[in-house]
């Protein structure tokens, strides 16, 4: 029997999707790399296990040859209901009714979503990489390379011509409800983007910076889709990609403690079992705090500490599955459609009024809910549906008792119910996650999607906060990789890869 | 028939800036023409007597952000310009107690560590960012904001400044600068102190005025407005113009008119007049038309072209961005006289902090839900008001042992709701009175006999600001602070140093960078472009970056 390997170059804590992004980018660089889980499973909140994620928007092509990912994808169309029946169906720039007539504002939504995804684009280039250091100055050539990326994205916006360049800058910081209701009035099609921009975050579409979180979203194109294997495969892939590049996997080993010496370099980490691995890199795909706990405060100086302890990550997402006898029918739907991503915002203004209630730990009775039939192809007795509901709060005014959360079933319940009537008889049974139960389980800082808000004040170089936007945590050889680094959430993997490549870069492993 | 002269230039509106604008210009030697629609002058910035005995400030109340170089220039002390500064002021509980600021170190230091001792220590580094802050952004008021997508000189060379400025901080401050621009003035707030009435105490600066609330990012940098002041030299500091804020314009108005300057009062320009993408001159309400080849709009961007101009001579984008631009109203008023100065029982005899500006919101979250309220189209039910008793160190204000208080209340719609019908004319003297009751109530958690010293009360809505003064919407800054109207954008893209799509017309207010507050800075920098157009760039004085001075 041989002894089992505790020595690597690089260990990961966490094998939630950036954990074993990082892992992946590490080992296919011929490194030898270490996936420690504390739970039995990987895939963090993607775990099929958790059923949290039900569609993929953010996974570019690019990252998934990189990583080596196989997924099979094929798009949604997103329905966005109407309680009056004129649901509205739209496919990339195209939008449309549900009975097949023209949309009133579709050349403008068209006009809009395109010029939208072309602002997305040029924030690629910042997304994909390290944001920029603002140190050094301008004639330092460690920033050089920098500069230049900068630079690029310049041209990128000088580009556009004139008249863009002047929209991308007013637009870029602003709010996403007055963007797209100037352009298209109030209803489905403004309550769809407004509650694409705001999903998962602390914001109402009202709040300046939501026009960015809708961008960010917007990333890979804007299309939503789905494996045709069902959502388990995305696990399944980032497992079978990190098993080909000869990642080794330790599930069910929770580490205590991030092993620091005395010069402040990190040696590996230490497990529940209190056994050791040794390495002289240490990725974390937990969040900053929980990294900086593990590592031990007295390694990071004061500001430091401080700063990581503002971080604002306070979920608003709730997840229902319902498990279903038959399918639902939606009002006015035709049945064909109902296999899309299918989004109860009716107008933006009512997003808006759906977040007011959790900045007081209270739920609003108008939630906005993404919704997906993912069995629709299975037999019609084996049904469920999965809904992301917003806004939940993280802590719940009376506490998230059972009767709170059986009422928060029971509420998004009712707001199907009003849009598919019947839909109660075919419930069999729901599974509720309140951000709070979404922590509990998977760790994510306030069961927030991101990790931590994506605010304008905690992107790009003050992602996750100012001082440790370079993945580097302020311990040599310990680096951040979840999503709560830059550029942040959603299954993107760009967190794990840019965390990886950045520690290569620094030499670290 | 009506008059018909000649100027080189005539300024539509006779607000600070517009008189600002004047001023500046009559000193370079030009003849220019003042008009204003009311029978006073003064815009935003009056002193009006509508009840016996009284004055009232009526909507602008305090004064801190008048840039002193304007000061200076102009000479306003010398046309009667007196400033007094007051002292601290304070947040009243509705059990009874109260936090009070005093600009005195170490009173502050006291009353900070009487609620919560740790509070005392954040409140120094809360204060040195926030100084940080404004030492940072003091040098852009008086430039003109770069236009990005520019290549010319001029452009570049504004740009590579801010660049300059911003590489001076260092990476952790310039983090730091980022952050501060793009947070809620609640989170940056929470970041530093742990008692609910020390931060909504600080709060209320940064939503005044804006149709945002306290947990809406890009409301942390509005606090600057509150803290980027000075009452000679004074920085930080808060002062009463005295005689009420009509004073300033007044100051103007004398200096302006020393210089050769001409007002005339009594009606308001219904048209600009133009001819070939050119300005011609100005025809007014009453029939006169007035020629000049510069002529300069104290009026916000939407009055001045949605209402004022003949939209076929505009560019139809340019027309589609006014329409866009955002001024919400979202903020009343109560002027009130009162038969004695009221009893605040929670105060300390003798308070110094009752000549300040004193508050009755005492969490965060009232505040975010009195923000809620307005969102629907409702004032508070429970709002933050910002008042003040200006008579108590300016006996000018009010008869011998009267006083006169000013209410600036945050939120009220400018299209009011009822049952679902939003409208501006909802506002009836009703829904006026209602809307004074609710701010009375909650007053008297800290003046219990507020309402029997009532004498007169004047009860603004946002729809009597826009009404009398002319701001659409009532909104105070002649348009948001966010954004998507600041520097570069504002008002719209492409037209931010005061220049128009229509030649020699030029915008001098609030709606032109770098916005709103009684701060003269739109208009001295519209000046310095005016006569740079005119080739007498030499004539404006040159305001040094004071801040780079050792």
């Amino acid at each position: 029997m041989t002894q089992p390997q505790t020595r690597f170059d690089a260990i990961v804590i966490g094998g939630g999707h950036n954990g074993l992004s990082a892992a992946i980018t590490l080992a296919r660089k011929g490194k030898s790399v270490c996936v420690v889980e504390r739970s039995l499973h990987l895939g963090g909140m993607m775990a099929p296990e958790y059923g949290l994620v039900h569609t993929l928007y953010n996974l570019r092509p690019t990252v998934m040859r990189s990583l080596g990912l196989q997924l099979d994808l094929r798009t949604l169309p997103t329905v966005s209901l109407c309680p009056d029946g004129d649901h509205v169906v739209i496919e990339g720039s195209r939008a449309r009714m549900s009975d097949g007539s023209p949309h009133p504002k579709a050349t403008e939504f068209a006009k809009l979503h395109r010029r939208l995804v072309r602002f997305a684009g040029l924030l690629e280039t910042i997304a994909l990489n390290t944001p920029p250091k603002l140190s050094g100055g301008l004639t330092d050539t460690e920033t050089l390379g920098e500069m230049i990326r900068l630079g690029r994205l310049g041209l990128g916006i000088k580009a556009l011509g004139k008249t863009e360049m002047q929209e991308f800058l007013r637009v870029l910081l602003t709010n996403v409800h007055d963007l797209v209701v100037d352009e298209l009035g109030d209803g489905p099609l403004a309550g769809s983007l407004s509650a694409d921009a705001v999903r998962g975050g602390f914001a109402g579409p009202y709040a300046p910076g939501t026009v960015f979180t809708l961008l960010y979203r917007l990333g890979a194109g804007g299309n939503v889709g789905v494996p045709r294997a069902g959502m388990a495969a995305v696990a399944r892939a980032f497992e079978d990609a990190a098993a080909r590049a000869g990642c080794s996997i330790k599930c069910g080993s929770a580490v205590t403690r991030i092993l620091v010496d005395g010069d402040d370099q990190a040696t590996g980490v230490e497990l529940a079992d209190g056994s050791v691995l040794e390495a002289r890199a240490v990725l974390s795909s937990a969040g900053p705090a929980h990294t900086v706990a593990l590592a031990g405060p007295e390694h990071f100086d004061i500001e430091a500490t401080r700063r990581v302890r503002s971080i604002r990550a306070k979920g608003t997402a709730a997840k229902v599955n319902f498990q279903l006898k038959g399918l639902p029918s939606f009002a006015g739907l035709p049945d064909e459609l109902r296999g899309g991503r299918l989004l109860i915002a009716p107008t933006s203004a009512g997003v808006e009024r759906a977040f007011n209630p959790v900045k007081y730990g209270e739920v609003s009775e108008d939630l906005t809910l993404e919704m997906v039939l993912p069995q629709i192809n299975a037999p019609e007795d084996d049904q469920n549906l999965s809904a992301i509901a917003g806004f939940v709060p993280l802590e719940h005014a009376a506490g998230w008792t059972d009767e709170a959360r059986e009422a928060l079933g029971a509420l998004v319940q009712r707001r199907i119910e009003a849009f598919a009537p019947g839909f109660a008889s075919l419930v069999q049974s729901r599974e509720v996650f309140t951000p709070a139960d979404i922590e509990a389980r998977t760790r994510a800082p306030g069961g927030h999607w991101h990790h931590g808000e994506m605010g304008l004040d905690q992107i790009l170089t003050v992602r996750p906060t100012n001082g440790m936007a370079h993945y580097s945590m302020g311990v040599q050889g310990l680096y951040l990789c979840g999503a709560a680094a830059h550029p942040g959430g959603d299954i993107s993997g760009l967190p794990g890869r840019n965390s990886a490549l950045q520690a290569l870069k620094d030499g670290a492993v | 028939m009506g008059n018909h002269d000649t100027f080189d230039a005539i300024i539509a509106g006779s607000g600070h800036n517009g008189l600002t604008t004047a001023c500046y210009l009559a000193r370079a030697g030009l003849k220019v023409l003042v008009v204003e629609k009311n029978d006073w002058i003064g815009g935003a910035a009056v002193s009006r007597s509508l009840h016996d005995g009284w004055t009232y400030s009526n909507c602008s109340y305090v004064c801190s952000l008048l840039r002193r170089e304007i000061v200076r220039d102009l000479e306003l002390p010398r046309f009667g310009l007196q400033v007094i500064p007051f002292e601290g002021g304070a947040t009243f509980t509705p059990d009874g107690d109260y936090f009070a600021y005093y600009s005195d170190h170490d009173a502050l230091h006291r009353e900070i560590a009487r609620h919560s001792p740790r509070d005392v220590d954040a409140y120094d580094r809360f204060s040195q960012a926030v100084m940080r802050q404004c030492r940072f952004i003091r040098p852009f008021l008086l430039r003109t904001a770069p236009d990005p997508t520019s290549l010319k000189p001029r452009d570049i060379g504004e740009l590579l400044y801010l660049v300059k400025k911003a590489n001076d901080l260092g990476a952790k401050e310039l983090g730091e600068t980022l952050r501060f621009w793009t947070m809620s003035i609640a989170d940056f707030l929470d970041e530093y102190f742990e008692h609910p009435l020390i931060k909504a105490h600080i709060a209320g600066s940064g939503i005044i005025g804006t149709g945002l609330g306290v947990y809406s990012p890009g409301t942390a940098y509005v606090l600057l407005h509150h803290y980027m002041g000075d009452v000679d030299g004074a920085i930080g500091a808060w002062g009463f113009a005295r005689g009420g804020m009509g004073a300033i314009t007044q100051a103007l108005a004398a200096s302006f008119e020393e210089a050769g300057g001409t007002i005339v009062r009594g009606s308001g320009v219904e048209q600009f007049v133009t001819s070939n993408g050119r300005v011609t001159g100005v025809a007014l309400e009453n029939g006169d038309t007035y020629s000049a080849t510069t002529v300069a709009s104290n009026m916000d961007v939407k009055r001045t072209f949605l209402e004022h101009t003949d939209r076929s001579t505009l560019p139809g984008d340019f027309v589609t961005a006014v329409e866009r631009f955002k001024t919400r109203g979202s903020s009343g008023k109560l002027n009130i006289s009162l038969d004695a100065m009221p009893e605040f029982p929670a105060a300390p005899e003798g308070a110094r902090f009752l000549s300040g500006d004193m508050h009755c919101s005492t969490t965060l979250a009232e505040l975010e839900r009195a923000y809620d309220d307005w969102k629907d189209g409702r004032w508070s039910s429970a709002p933050y008001f910002d008042m003040l008793i200006p008579s108590q160190i300016d006996p000018t204000m009010a008869p011998p042992g009267k006083h006169m208080m000013t209410v600036f209340v945050q939120y009220a719609p400018y299209d009011l709701n009822i049952d679902g019908n939003r409208s501006a004319d909802n506002w009836d003297e009703t829904q006026r009175k209602a809307f004074a009751d609710t701010v009375f109530d909650k007053m008297e958690s800290a003046i219990p006999d507020i309402r029997k010293h009532i004498v007169h009360a004047e009860i603004r809505s946002p729809a009597e600001l826009e009404r009398e003064v002319g701001l659409t919407e009532g909104n105070i800054f002649q348009g948001e602070l966010t954004f998507d109207q600041l520097l570069f954008n504002r008002p719209v893209p492409g037209y931010a140093q005061y220049r128009t799509p229509i030649r020699g017309l030029y915008l001098v207010g609030s709606s032109a960078h770098p916005g709103g507050g009684v701060m003269g800075a739109p208009g001295a920098n519209a000046a310095r472009e005016i006569l740079r157009d005119l080739g007498k760039g030499k004539a404006m004085p040159d305001h040094v970056d004071e801040e780079a001075r050792p």
